[in-house]
Order: C-alpha cells, then sequence, then structure tokens
C-alpha cells in the first residue's frame, strides 16, 4: 500500500522519519508490530536495527527527547536531563508522587496479583481500603474479578497504566523477591532503566 | 531517653505497625528470625503511649498488633504444653514481618523506578499538569452522583450556619429588640419594622423571635387579612385589643 505515495517508504531513512512522525502525534506508546505490519517489514531483527538508528540518533547532544520503550510500545519522551528546565519553564513546582500506603498496596498487588482488599490489609496489618480505592481511580489497579471464597470478594490486579506509570515493559521486568533481597543487600541501586539506556 | 534520642524519633512517621515493628527491628541491630519480644513490646507500647509518629485513624490497626505482641510475650513465660501441631503465635509474626520487609523493598524500587520515569515528559505531560482533573469525563454511577450531591448540600449548610453566626442575629437578641421596640412605643408595626431590616436573614429571625414572644405571651399579635401588616402590642393588663 505504501508504494502509491509520493513519500516513498523504501530507504531506511525514510523509514525511521515515517515512525519518528507517529511517535510524535501518538499520546500513548505504539505497538511496534502496528507499524511493523505498514512498512511491510517481517523481520524483527530488521525492525530493530531501524529503532537502534533512530535511538542513535537521539543520543546526540542537540536532541531534546529520546526514544522509550514502554508498556511493550514505542514513545518519545524527554531526555531526562532537561527534566529541572521543563519544570521552570512551565512553572511546575511539583510532580505528584504516589503515597507510600499507594506504593506498598501497589507492591503487593503487582507481587501477588490478583488479590482481595482483605489479604493486602492483612500484608500490611493496616486496613487498606483507602489506598485501593486512590490507586482504582488512578487506573493504576483494577477489578480483575472475585475470589471463590464465603462473599466473594473483588479480586485486584495491575493495570496497563501501571506498567507505563513505572516504565515497565510487562511485569516480568520487575525483579523476583530472590533478586529483590540480593538487590538491597549488596547496597547497589536497583535500576531498571539501565538497560535502556546502555542501548 | 535522652534527647536525641527523643528528637530521632519524632521525627519519624510509620505507615502501619509492621513499619513500626521493623523499625525498632533494625533500631536495635536484631535479626527479623530472632526477635526478643519482651525487649520490642516494651519499646512498641512506649512509642503507642506517645503516639510517636502514629496516624491516629490507624491507631486500631497498631493496637491489634499491639495485642498479638502482649500476647506472644505472656504465652513466652507459661510453661508450654508439649508442641502443638499448629503454627505459633510468634511463628506467625515473623512471617508477617519479612512478608512485609519484602513489600517495603518492592516499594522502594517502584520509588525509584518512578523518580526515573517522571523524569521523562511525554506528549500530554503538560496538559495533565495544568488541567484541573476534574474536566476529566469519567463515568460515575447514580449512587456517586448522589454522593456528592449530598456532600455539596452539607458544604452549603455549613457556610449557612457561618454565615448566619457571624451575622450574629439570634432570636434572643431580636426578642429583646422587639420587646423595647414595643415597650417604648406601645404598639409596632412590624412589616414597617422589617422593611427597615437590611437582609432576609434579619427579616427572618425578626419573624421568629415575634413567633416565640407570642408563645412566651410576651406579646400579642394581629393581623387582619393574609399578607396584611402585623400589628403588635406588648401583652398585659392594660394592652387593649381592637
Amino acid at each position: 500500500m505504501t508504494e502509491n505515495h509520493p513519500f516513498n517508504l523504501d530507504s531506511i531513512d525514510r523509514q525511521i522519519a515515517f515512525i519518528e512522525s507517529i511517535l510524535f502525534v501518538s499520546k500513548e506508546p505504539v505497538e511496534p508490530e502496528k507499524i511493523m505490519n505498514y512498512l511491510n517489514c517481517k523481520n524483527i531483527g530488521d525492525f530493530e536495527k531501524l529503532i537502534s538508528r533512530m535511538e542513535a540518533v537521539y543520543l546526540d547532544d542537540g536532541r531534546g527527547i529520546l526514544l522509550k520503550r514502554s508498556g511493550g510500545g514505542l514513545q518519545l519522551v524527554t531526555k531526562p536531563e532537561i527534566h529541572e528546565h521543563l519544570k521552570d519553564f512551565f512553572t511546575i513546582k511539583t510532580s505528584s508522587k504516589l503515597t507510600i500506603p499507594s506504593l506498598e498496596t501497589l507492591s503487593i498487588v503487582a507481587y501477588r496479583q490478583p488479590v482481595t482488599i482483605a489479604e493486602i490489609s492483612d500484608l500490611r496489618s493496616v486496613n487498606s481500603i483507602g489506598p485501593v480505592k486512590s490507586l482504582l481511580q488512578k487506573k493504576l489497579i483494577r477489578i480483575s474479578g472475585r475470589k471463590k471464597v464465603p462473599g466473594l470478594p473483588l479480586l485486584y490486579s495491575s493495570t496497563h497504566e501501571f506498567l507505563l506509570y513505572f516504565g515497565l515493559n510487562d511485569l516480568s521486568e520487575l525483579p523476583s523477591l530472590e533478586e529483590l533481597t540480593e538487590m538491597f543487600e549488596e547496597k547497589e541501586q536497583p535500576s531498571l532503566f539501565k538497560k535502556n539506556n546502555q542501548e | 531517653m535522652n534527647e536525641t534520642e527523643i528528637y530521632q524519633v519524632q521525627t519519624e512517621s510509620f505507615e502501619g505497625p509492621l513499619d513500626l515493628l521493623l523499625y525498632l527491628i533494625r533500631k536495635n541491630k536484631m535479626n527479623i528470625l530472632d526477635i526478643k519480644i519482651s525487649e520490642i513490646t516494651s519499646e512498641y507500647l512506649y512509642y503507642l503511649q506517645n503516639c510517636q509518629g502514629i496516624n491516629p485513624s490507624q491507631e486500631g490497626d497498631f493496637l491489634m498488633t499491639a495485642s498479638t505482641l502482649i500476647y506472644i510475650k505472656s504465652r513466652s513465660l507459661l510453661p508450654r504444653a508439649g508442641s502443638s501441631q499448629e503454627e505459633s503465635p510468634e511463628d506467625k509474626l515473623i512471617h508477617t514481618l519479612i512478608e512485609y520487609d519484602k513489600i517495603q523493598k518492592i516499594s522502594k524500587l517502584l520509588r525509584e523506578m518512578e523518580n526515573d520515569t517522571l523524569l521523562l515528559w511525554k506528549r500530554e505531560e503538560i496538559s495533565e499538569h495544568f488541567e484541573n482533573k476534574e474536566f476529566d469525563i469519567e463515568e460515575v454511577s447514580t449512587f456517586q452522583l448522589a454522593e456528592i450531591f449530598l456532600n455539596v448540600i452539607k458544604k452549603r449548610e455549613k457556610e449557612d450556619y457561618l454565615y448566619l453566626e457571624s451575622k450574629n442575629y439570634s432570636i434572643e437578641h431580636k426578642i429583646e429588640e422587639i420587646l423595647a421596640l414595643v415597650e417604648s412605643n406601645q404598639y409596632m408595626n412590624f412589616f414597617e419594622y422589617t422593611d427597615s431590616l437590611d437582609s432576609i436573614e434579619e427579616i427572618l429571625v425578626s419573624f421568629f423571635a415575634l413567633l416565640e414572644m407570642i408563645k412566651q405571651h410576651l406579646v400579642v399579635a394581629i393581623q387582619k387579612k393574609i399578607f396584611d401588616s402585623i400589628s403588635v402590642w406588648k401583652k398585659g393588663p392594660e394592652s387593649q385589643l381592637q
């Protein structure tokens, strides 16, 4: 379908330009498969090469954005170094962060899903209806069913927005509980972004 | 406890009883698997008594754990009647603490990831910051709507109450004022009186005062026909009725 267009997408540069334009206008991360389909790119290796070339372009100091993989999709975001200047320019004082009760609740949902409020409250030894409600509102968790126990309590699971919020591609990117213990024992800064930054 | 210790204590805020327990275990350099229950219990209770870093709304949760600690402590003082098959409360507490320790670690990790992603601005970021969230179209249930409506009404009620109080129109006060007027003039045209008042509130309060005075047999009021003016006299042996 591409050959009828005046701007043919045969060259790698043009393909990169096209991907850039898609990501520029997209609010949400774009699935690579969608782009591959349009470009008639059958080989994931070829596509990865395209993406690596794009990423290399953004490494240039003269660029303010970079290519990020989030929630399994591709997205253009600003470079982290520019953050403070952006905040100043747009006079944004604070970026709102999750509260500790919310973070604890999310931790439980992420690792134990699907999970009920009673189970969350039990693990935290604190009534957790509040944080569950606020996380539902933020769409970071969702109701995923009912547990087949007396009372049929609601079960909660993490959402796609959860992945996006924490910059994950999928849940398997979260370290296992064993890895987690090692991480904190070695006093190493655990960062899941190392992988992306090195690319 | 010396002063610096107390100061240090007050800067801590605990997310829940387990957070406090883990803090005490670390502070005393204990191993989670080998907690000296009696030491921890007395320190835990000290914090609870002094409400240090404890969110009052979670007090019940803190008390629940306190009762578990005291139970474990008292059990350890009693001779054991053989080994039971059940999980002992110590084991259960230790298990809970280990699990909570993991949750705290995950939370820390998530916080770091949150901090990292907050540095990367996406499209829509600006509008998210500037737009009032209220403009987001979200599906709400009838019950939620009813709840919101009730809240609005409640708020308004409070406002009205404060408004009246700030203006200081009390019925008692009005009674005195009207009585004084009636006494000095022998007679009062209530409509003429209310015309001189500034606000509907004051007129309403005056009317209530009038009703109260009639009830208390302090005055006599007559209205010849509906919407006609109300004439007020002081009630007494000398009052004349038309």
